[in-house]
């Protein structure tokens, strides 16, 4: 199981350095001048040329790379061309907050989806089906945003449960799950759309197996077919959706974070880009890859703990 | 007998816990939401964006200030100098600094030392983003600990103006500088009202204030000055109440919406950042001066105000803004007359329309308008195609010249050389080394901005200025559309302690007279 693991994220390492080349070349091909960035629109060529020059962009692409390829091998992800601060670092500082967000997110998902999903299919074409249905594809076409800030209106503005700007100090456990509360709320409420449609789907299908039949003729009570025999098999689509959305999650989450004003990976990225942040952006790109790569490896694992069938090479 | 105890425990405890609870004197903190992801730098000598220029205002001085609530070059006040003196030919000025004023931070009291340090960090192309704006300034030297002289090759047109509490002219303290090194920038040390006390990335800013602070100690204790990227939660965070000074929208949607909310002021103020529309007079089609003026036949200013509201756009009045030292406010722009413009292109020798491309940038504000003037140049036969990119693309493909049309929105110092030579003058040509922002290659007023830059007497200098506007003008160099002011609101119980017209800092400026009632 160990050597599987350590094997998998080996293989990971080349897939990372590819990620990592690319993302080089496209964001410093891609017209745009940090140095202006920065420096603003009045500054003299002659400031804009000696910024260039303090973050190293006016050596040849080649010679950036290589310098860049070192550091990267010695563990080093560079500074950011903004803040000085190390890549590493500024990561460091977020993950927590998108981490936080993102399991929640995906607890409120499963709790909610799957148990939904299972009962929509249980009574198929009912009410609590049909009702679950247009809930599910309220979430899937809802934009985050707008359910962000109607979340923030109902629960914020109109009950005063939650302050709109919440900080959630990093040492004051309660006011971080203040603050988690409404964007893993927003995040959660779709992801419940997304499982409780695989899981629907799913359980439709394993309940119309054979075994599931022939259960039900022997007597076995509803209660034991479905958690027991069914549930069992229909998972395993549902992890597959919830480990693909998992990586979505940390990409889409920016519009929940900007809404809520909340720290995390997802504004992290967007921001380097819009500032031509190039070391960040290569940095963040590279960890983004090695968390899917974390997430495919997990999701793997969890086959492998549903069903005894799936053989580790 | 154990019960007695442990009623007096109790007594003791509660007693404890009250007194433990109610300080001493509320903190009267100011929260404020600014739309911005982050924090850029406190640094004055690089901040660029609105959200850092607003906050560096509460936080350092000038040997001169513009009076607060204003930013007219005639009432420029003492700020860090008491007096000052000027050699009769006006290159060699002397600033006698204040006694006894106090760097923030714990470093030490302000010198000629600092104000040396200071200029000279402003005018070095390596530390400073406003470098250029110091050029012909040679010298910087301390007489004496609160004596300082500055001496210029040439004539300037505003030597106060260089020297106010904006951008280049923000004093910072030497000792600050050096000891913090890259952590400058989130920790800058000036002479201001207020002063860093903490930073929270991606979050806020808090200020505390500055108690020894030479004007007297700020009636605010403390700002909370909070980064709110969106739009939508920033209005949120003010309808709770968790914010009380709101940076706004140039929207008059948003300027009457917050008008109708409760104990509300709306803050409309300048600079009025002028939008014109820059020809390349050096590409066909524009290279035909016919062409360039059907392009300003075509343009209707009043529709472009109306659609952006007159509570927060007013009209250009010229090439530069309006109430510069300089602007002519009754520049010959051409007026709106769609038939005079397909006249003029049928003379140029297109009866069947012409096309001109242009880079746009994909900014909201920015885009929008230039929709409108697609549809308007449209009546009158001109195709306006717009290349839309995202606006770090917009600025670096403008600045190597390959778009016809630049549609740019700017203010600046109020003086109008500044306007003038970084946009007309041929210096500034986008692609030479010495480029700004003359995205028109217009060189036909450079005599003009040169004389009134070198002129002494103040009314000649005005004459020039106003027959550079002249000539760019008739030459159709760029189409001045609007200007859009500054929009903020604050809640009632907020008081400036002043009258706010403009502020160049972009944002209103909180200093010692400043009350917020609990």
């Amino acid at each position: 199981m160990l050597a599987y693991i350590v094997k998998r994220l080996l293989v990971a390492v080349p897939t990372l350095l590819a990620v990592l080349t690319v993302v080089f070349f496209f964001v410093r091909i891609a017209p745009g001048d940090p140095a202006l960035v920065i420096l603003g629109d009045q500054a003299s060529q002659q400031a804009l040329a000696s910024m260039r020059h303090q973050l190293g962009l006016d050596q040849p692409l080649a010679v950036q790379y290589v310098d860049f390829l070192g550091m990267v091998l010695h563990g080093d992800l560079g500074t950011s061309l903004v803040t000085k601060q190390s890549v590493w670092s500024e990561v460091v500082k977020v993950l927590p907050f998108t981490l936080s967000l993102t399991v929640t997110a995906l607890a409120i998902g499963v709790v909610l989806g799957l148990p939904l999903g299972i009962i929509a299919s249980r009574h198929r074409n009912g009410v609590i089906d049909y009702a679950a249905r247009f809930f599910s594809l309220t979430g899937l076409s809802f934009p985050a945003f707008v359910s962000a800030i109607l979340l923030l209106l109902a629960f914020a503005i109109e009950l005063h449960w939650f302050p709109v700007i919440s900080e959630g100090r990093a040492g004051d456990p309660l006011s971080s799950l203040r603050a988690l509360a409404l964007p893993a709320l927003n995040l959660g409420l779709i992801m419940v759309a997304y499982v409780m449609r695989a899981a629907r789907s799913s359980m439709l299908g394993v309940l119309g197996e054979d075994y599931i039949r022939t259960a039900r003729a022997k007597g076995v009570p509803a209660r034991v077919v479905i958690w027991r025999h069914a549930l069992r098999n229909a998972l395993i689509p549902v992890v597959t959706v919830v480990g693909l959305y998992l990586g979505v999650l940390i990409g889409n989450s920016v519009l929940t974070e900007v809404v809520f004003n909340r720290p995390g990976l997802g504004k992290l990225i967007v921001n380097a880009l819009n500032q031509r942040d190039y070391t960040m952006l290569e940095g963040m790109m590279v960890i983004y890859a090695f968390f899917i790569v974390i997430v495919n490896l997990l999701t793997d694992l969890t086959y492998g703990l549903i069903d005894p069938r799936v053989k580790r090479q | 007998m154990n019960h007695r105890i442990l009623l007096i425990a109790a007594g003791i405890a509660g007693a404890a816990i009250l007194s433990a609870a109610a300080p001493a004197r509320a903190e009267t903190v100011l929260n404020i939401g600014i739309a911005a992801a982050d924090l850029g730098t406190l640094d004055p000598h690089r901040a660029a964006t609105t959200q850092d220029k607003a906050s560096i205002g509460w936080m350092f001085n000038g040997l001169v200030r513009f009076k607060p609530g204003s930013m007219d070059p005639e009432q420029i006040e003492p700020d860090l100098a008491e007096k000052w003196e000027a050699s009769p030919d006006q290159l060699t000025w002397t600033f006698h600094l204040r006694k006894g004023v106090q760097c923030n931070s714990g470093f030490g009291e302000l010198t000629s030392e600092d104000v040396v340090y200071s200029l000279k960090r402003a005018a070095d192309p390596k530390t400073s983003a406003f470098s250029s704006d110091y050029t012909d300034m040679t010298d910087v030297s301390a007489i004496d600990p609160y004596t300082v002289q500055i001496k210029f090759s040439k004539h300037q047109p505003s030597v106060l103006g260089l020297l106010t509490n904006y951008q280049g002219g923000n004093i910072v303290c030497k000792k600050a500088v050096e000891k913090l090194g890259e952590d400058f920038r989130t920790k800058a040390a000036g002479t201001g009202p207020f002063a860093i006390a903490e930073y929270n990335p991606t979050q806020s800013i808090t200020l505390v204030a500055n108690k020894k602070y030479f004007r007297g100690a700020p009636k605010i204790d403390k700002i909370v000055y909070r980064y709110i990227q969106s739009d939508a939660s920033r209005d949120l965070a003010y309808s709770s109440g968790e914010i009380d000074l709101i940076y706004g929208r140039q929207d008059q949607v948003w300027v009457e919406r917050m008008k109708s909310q409760p104990h509300t002021i709306v803050d409309v103020f300048g600079p009025g950042e002028l939008s014109s529309i820059y020809l390349n007079t050096t590409s066909k089609p524009l290279d035909d001066i016919r062409v360039r003026e059907a392009i300003a036949y075509a343009v209707d200013r009043a529709e472009l105000v109306k659609f952006k509201g007159a509570l927060t756009a007013r009209p250009a009045v010229s090439v530069v803004p309006h109430g510069y030292l300089g602007t002519d406010e009754q520049a010959p722009l051409l007026p709106y007359d769609v038939a005079k413009a397909k006249q003029l292109l049928t003379e140029a020798g297109y009866p069947n329309g012409v096309t001109v491309k242009a880079i746009q940038t994909q900014l909201p504000t920015m885009l929008n308008t230039m929709q409108i003037v697609q549809a308007e140049l449209k009546k009158a036969g001109i195709d306006l195609q717009l290349e839309v990119v995202d606006h770090p693309t917009f600025h670096a493909q403008i600045r190597k010249d390959l778009s016809q049309v630049v549609m740019y929105s700017a203010a600046r110092l109020p003086v109008a050389d500044v306007y003038l030579t970084q946009f007309f003058h041929s210096r500034s040509i986008v692609g030479t080394p010495t480029a700004v922002t003359n995205f028109s290659h217009c060189a036909m007023a450079d005599k003009e901005i040169d004389g009134a830059r070198a002129e002494t007497d103040l009314a000649k200098q005005k004459a020039l200025w106003k027959e550079a506007q002249d000539k760019l003008v008739k030459a159709v160099c760029a189409v001045p559309l609007y200007e859009q002011l500054q929009v903020w609101a604050h809640r009632d119980k907020l008081d400036f302690g002043y009258k706010l017209d403009a502020s160049l800092t972009l944002g209103p400026i909180i200093n010692e007279q400043t009350t917020l009632k609990q």
